[in-house]
């Protein structure tokens, strides 16, 4: 067998201290990936829920329009709505977005379209006596469902807005195609002078798999503070002070 | 059982229809509830009770047919909002309570905050004054010391129970209940019973959807037999002795 060197092609060496000497680039890579998807998750989920709302509405228009909506954007791929929120909308409108604000935008515009759905299906999940119950009690429609509906949807969609977010920190990897300086543009950056896509990409990969740990982690952790009884320690914390309200109360009655 | 002491008539129902899709479910009824008094429906399934108890309420909206409550008429179209303000159903459901044959209490908020949340979203003021009168609710139905419970952490009996205190911690004029031991343990379908029956002696106006005879000829002022969406026979406490209706005998028969 011939050896390497024979065939001419350069000898492995794996140059892992790349990874320590760009530490804080890389980190700031990925702190700009965690911040990009973390303004998309809030605006997407603030807007799932809009849409859930419509359609489920009563109201035609409002409820063909939201599932249109779902039914476009969520075929369609990260990279091609970021470059269509970059480069087609300035075209388009003649202003400009920032490569943060595009990424937030075509992120918000996909995962919009997922929340809608795993919103639906959740408040859809609630038994229809839940309504009922407070409906029988006189309370108001917004109240039934800012204090009924919407705390019970909430945990009922924990673990899936858990992996939504994981998805979509992945998908901020398609940003650097606009020059966005995440992760994968760092690497891409490294690369292109030391040439070793293995060190970098690996790294890179060990980067988005701590992450979604972390994400992993702390959705599970969120589950068990909404089940009920809360069992997480920081929901046990928090209904400290009620327990000695409630015991308060029920030596005073 | 203290009877009304007089004879204002507290609800009034007079020929109410209700359909789903195409079938009609209530062929037009009428029914007074006069105030102080306990009236209890029973009859087969399917006949119409729930659905007579929920238009009560307005839960469900008649189709044809009045109710009125209080002074005031409710009818096909009440629930809408009108003249963009709140829907007037809304003021007769904080007047009536319902307590459901699923008890449908609040998972996520503990039994005290399934009390004081609906208390202070309907009369406003402090968590504090919610909290005390919840906790003044559940005394009165003894379960106090669960207060900090979660409903997943009582028994079937002792939800019901809460959803009772529920409903009264809001005042109502009239207690409706569907089927409120149907899906209890025979254990503790007496634990139920005996809140109603002490309820019934504060002299509450009730209206019980019940397959429990006994419960029923104790209380029951007014009885209504239900077939097929009419009311076939009504009568007073007497019914159950001198009742000549034979439909209404074969199903009493058929029960106790
Ligand atoms: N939301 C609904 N949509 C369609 N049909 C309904 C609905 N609610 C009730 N019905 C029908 O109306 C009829 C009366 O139902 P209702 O629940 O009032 O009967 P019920 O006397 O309470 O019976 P049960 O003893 O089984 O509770 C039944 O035929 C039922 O199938
Ligand atoms: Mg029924």
């Amino acid at each position: 067998m011939m050896r390497r060197e024979e065939e001419g092609v350069a000898p492995i060496n794996f140059m892992w201290h790349l990874v320590w000497d760009f530490k804080w680039d890389l980190l700031k890579g990925l702190l700009t990936a965690v911040n990009v998807s973390i303004a998309a998750l809030i605006l997407s989920m603030v807007i799932g829920m809009l849409f859930a709302l419509a359609r489920m509405s009563r109201f035609k228009v409002f409820s063909i329009f939201a599932s249109v909506y779902v039914n476009i954007f969520r075929g369609i791929p990260a990279l091609v709505s970021v470059i269509w929120v970059y480069f087609g909308w300035s075209l388009l409108f003649g202003h400009n977005f920032t490569v943060y604000q595009a990424g937030v935008i075509a992120l918000t515009l996909l995962y919009s379209s997922f929340f809608c759905e795993i919103f639906r299906s959740a408040l859809q999940a609630i038994h229809k006596g839940q309504r009922e119950a407070g409906m029988a009690l006189g309370l108001t429609r917004g109240r039934i469902f800012r204090s009924i509906m919407l705390p019970q949807a909430t945990k009922i969609a924990i673990p899936n807005i858990g992996s939504m977010y994981i998805g979509m920190i992945k998908d901020t990897s398609t940003f650097a195609i606009i020059g966005m300086v995440e992760v994968v543009r760092v690497t891409q950056n490294l690369n292109s002078t030391y040439f070793q896509p293995f060190v970098l990409y690996t790294a890179a990969a060990g980067l988005y798999v701590v992450i979604a740990f972390l994400v992993d982690f702390i959705f599970r952790n969120a589950e068990l503070n909404f089940s009920y009884p809360p069992q997480g320690r920081l929901a046990k914390f928090l209904s400290r002070k009620k327990k000695k309200r409630i015991e308060g109360l029920m030596k005073s009655t | 059982m203290p009877t009304s002491s007089n004879n204002e008539v507290l609800m009034e129902l007079s020929g109410v229809r209700k359909t789903f899709g195409t079938i009609e479910v209530l062929h037009g009824i009428d029914l007074q509830i006069t105030k102080g008094s306990h009236a209890v429906i029973f009859g087969p399934s399917g006949s119409g009770k729930s659905t007579v108890l929920r238009c009560m309420n307005l839960l469900e909206e008649p189709d044809v047919g009045s109710i009125k409550f209080l002074g005031n008429e409710y009818g096909p179209g009440s629930g809408r909002k009108e003249d963009g303000k709140r829907g007037k159903s809304i003021d007769l459901r904080r007047k009536v309570g319902m307590v459901f044959q699923q008890f449908n209490l609040f998972p996520h908020l503990s039994a005290i905050d399934n009390l004081a949340l609906p208390y202070r979203a309907v009369r406003g003021g402090s968590v504090h004054e919610a909290q005390e009168r919840a906790a003044h609710e559940l005394n009165k139905v003894g379960l106090l010391k669960f207060a900090a419970n979660y409903p997943s952490q009582l028994s079937g009996g002792q939800q019901q129970r809460v959803a009772i205190a529920r409903a009264l911690s809001l005042d109502p004029e009239l207690m409706l209940f569907d089927e409120p031991t149907s899906a209890l343990d025979p254990e503790l379908v007496g634990e139920v019973l005996a809140v109603m029956r002490e309820l019934a002696e504060t002299g509450m106006t009730m209206v019980v959807v019940t397959h429990e005879m006994n419960f029923a000829r104790e209380i029951g002022d007014l009885n209504v037999f239900m077939e097929a969406g009419n009311i076939v026979a009504t009568g007073g406490s007497d019914f159950f002795e001198n009742c000549t209706n034979q439909r209404a005998q074969e199903f009493i028969g058929s029960v106790l």
